[in-house]
């Protein structure tokens, strides 16, 4: 099947390295400390910190270091076919792994210490890339409710179909059966925390293909700061004071 | 439907809540019988056949109506089947994390299932089943409504109906070719037309109106904070004819009939409003999804 035509364009019309448009708004849970709603093209998620609270379950306390947890669940509407089981099954359990590994990575979670940290994020629509825009939705939240990071996290996917490398793919293209590499960054670090591919790409290629996610990511972060310009001012404080005190 | 033991209130808090009611001046400055602001907005899930969301105050819920092609049952081959399933995000509060929010959600669709669909054997319901079926016998649509609790500020069962009538009302239900001469084919060849739909006919759809009894008084649109200090509570679900559709009573606390009585009155009074209400928002939801 072709995923990119002669002129260069995909099936919903994009070009080989344009992103599909983003949407973010934050604060779109009430009741939740911090919370946010990212949207990737169709890729529709919403995002609620709630913390730093105590910890609920004792045993799991950690002395030096706030426990953070992660849900991730997809709603029955969200796929095409209507889904029997939203949370439990095994590819939410990784999902909901990947992103706790990764915001715990760039939490300051030292400066609470005995607390924990709670990320819920809930997929309305999945259509490709929603670990990716749980990633973005996440740190929004996390920005929302004043937790301090050492940095946003952010995260985007790129595959390679008909030869071509394709950047963030949708529903359609992820199920093609080519490679589908997802990468998430510290973007003002340069670090890259989160880094998952399926299928097989030869070294060279592969190269290329990260090298675009990374683009990705990094374009998604302009987006996001030019969302919450005010809140990293404060991040950014937190840290140095940190650091130089 | 109270999310008990999330709201951590002082004794001076409660009795200012109890006090507030008791004064027709709620907290926040509502009088007893007033909703909060509702918005609505339909077509927010474009792979469904119809979908809304509904916000009352910092109560958020989202339902769509899904359609599959099934074959009726035995019982009532004339007559499609419908679903109602609510589940409970995380988002909404972290008690619902893993299979905390079971028992709440497994509440809201046995409520809403008793309030919208008919009885065992068909009859009754809010919505025309008979309209859903395609060949007698053979083939009919299965709808499956889907509520997702997003935000959980109190009376998430009245925000829940608002969004199904919402949904239900943003649905079409495209229009189902039988091939000729399958007239004794068990399972008939079916061409799903991609362009026409059939809009849902949802005058028959009721509302959900919850009165929460607080001290001596009932309250309309309770705050999960309000929530927390009822004596009890019922769920009154109405149609437009004026006619109950179905009701649910929670909270341990006894209630006299003639007090129940009172309150089927009041939510019939309390329901025209809501009706116009929420008519005119689906409406302009509707405008607004025509126009983007």
């Amino acid at each position: 099947m072709e995923y990119v035509s002669p002129e260069g364009l995909r099936l919903d019309g994009r070009r080989p390295v344009e992103m599909r448009q983003l949407r973010a708004e934050i604060g779109v849970v009430a009741k939740a400390d911090g919370s946010a709603m990212f949207e990737m093209g169709n890729t529709k998620v919403i995002a609620a910190v709630y913390g730093p609270r105590e910890v609920q379950n004792r045993s799991q306390q950690i002395t030096d270091q706030a426990l953070v947890r992660c849900e991730y669940s997809m709603a029955n509407f969200s796929t095409g076919d209507r889904m029997r089981k939203p949370k439990g099954d095994r590819r939410s359990t990784e999902i909901s792994l990947v992103i706790r590994q990764t915001m715990e990575a760039c939490i300051l979670t030292n400066l609470m210490p005995r607390s924990q940290i709670d990320i819920f994020v809930q997929v309305l629509q999945a259509d490709g890339g929603t670990r990716s825009a749980c990633i973005n939705a996440a740190t929004l939240a996390l920005a929302d409710a004043g937790i301090p990071m050492h940095d946003i996290v952010t995260s985007c996917s790129a595959g390679y179909l008909n030869s071509i490398p394709l950047l963030d793919l949708n529903y359609v293209e992820d199920s093609a059966g080519g490679p589908d590499v997802t990468v998430g960054i510290l973007p003002t670090l340069d670090k890259v925390t989160l880094l998952q591919m399926d299928a097989k790409l030869p070294t060279d290629t592969f190269e290329d293909v990260m090298q675009l996610a990374t683009e990705g990511c990094k374009a998604v972060a302009n987006y996001i700061r030019e969302v919450k310009t005010s809140f990293f001012c404060l991040i950014v404080i937190w840290d140095l004071c940190y650091n130089y005190c | 439907m109270s999310v008990e033991g999330m709201v951590g209130l002082s004794e001076g808090e409660k009795e200012f809540i109890k006090g507030g009611i008791a004064q027709d001046l709620r907290s926040d400055g509502r009088k007893r019988h007033t909703y909060r602001p509702i918005y609505v907005e339909t077509g927010v899930i474009p792979q469904a056949n119809g979908s809304a969301r509904v916000r009352l105050g910092a109560t958020d819920v989202i339902a769509s109506v899904k359609g599959e092609l099934g074959k009726p049952s035995s019982l009532q081959p004339d007559k499609g089947k419908v679903a109602i399933f609510v589940d409970c995000s995380p988002t909404a509060a972290p008690m619902f994390e893993g299979r905390g929010g079971e028992d709440l959600s497994a509440e809201l669709s046995g409520a809403l299932q008793r309030c919208l669909l008919g009885s065992k054997s068909g009859a009754g319901a809010g919505i025309d089943l008979s309209s859903l079926v395609v060949v007698e016998g053979k083939v009919c649509w299965d709808l499956y409504i889907d509520g997702l609790v997003v935000s959980a500020d109190g009376n998430v069962l009245d925000a829940l109906g608002a969004a199904i009538k919402a949904a239900l009302s943003n649905t079409g239900i495209p229009r189902v070719n039988v091939a000729a001469g399958a007239a004794n084919d068990d399972q008939p060849e079916v061409d799903i037309s991609d362009e026409e739909f059939l809009q849902f006919d949802t005058s028959g759809v009721p509302v959900i109106v919850t009165l929460t009894k607080v001290g001596k008084h009932y309250i309309v649109d309770a705050t999960s904070e309000e929530e927390s200090q009822m004596s009890s509570a019922v769920s009154i679900s109405i149609n437009r004819q004026g006619h109950i559709c179905g009701m649910t009573k929670r909270g341990g606390l006894g209630l006299d009939p003639s007090v129940i009585l009172d309150m089927v009155s009041v939510a019939n009074f309390v329901s025209r409003q809501l009706f116009d209400k929420l008519d005119s928002e689906i409406s302009a939801a509707e405008a607004d999804e025509d126009e983007s």
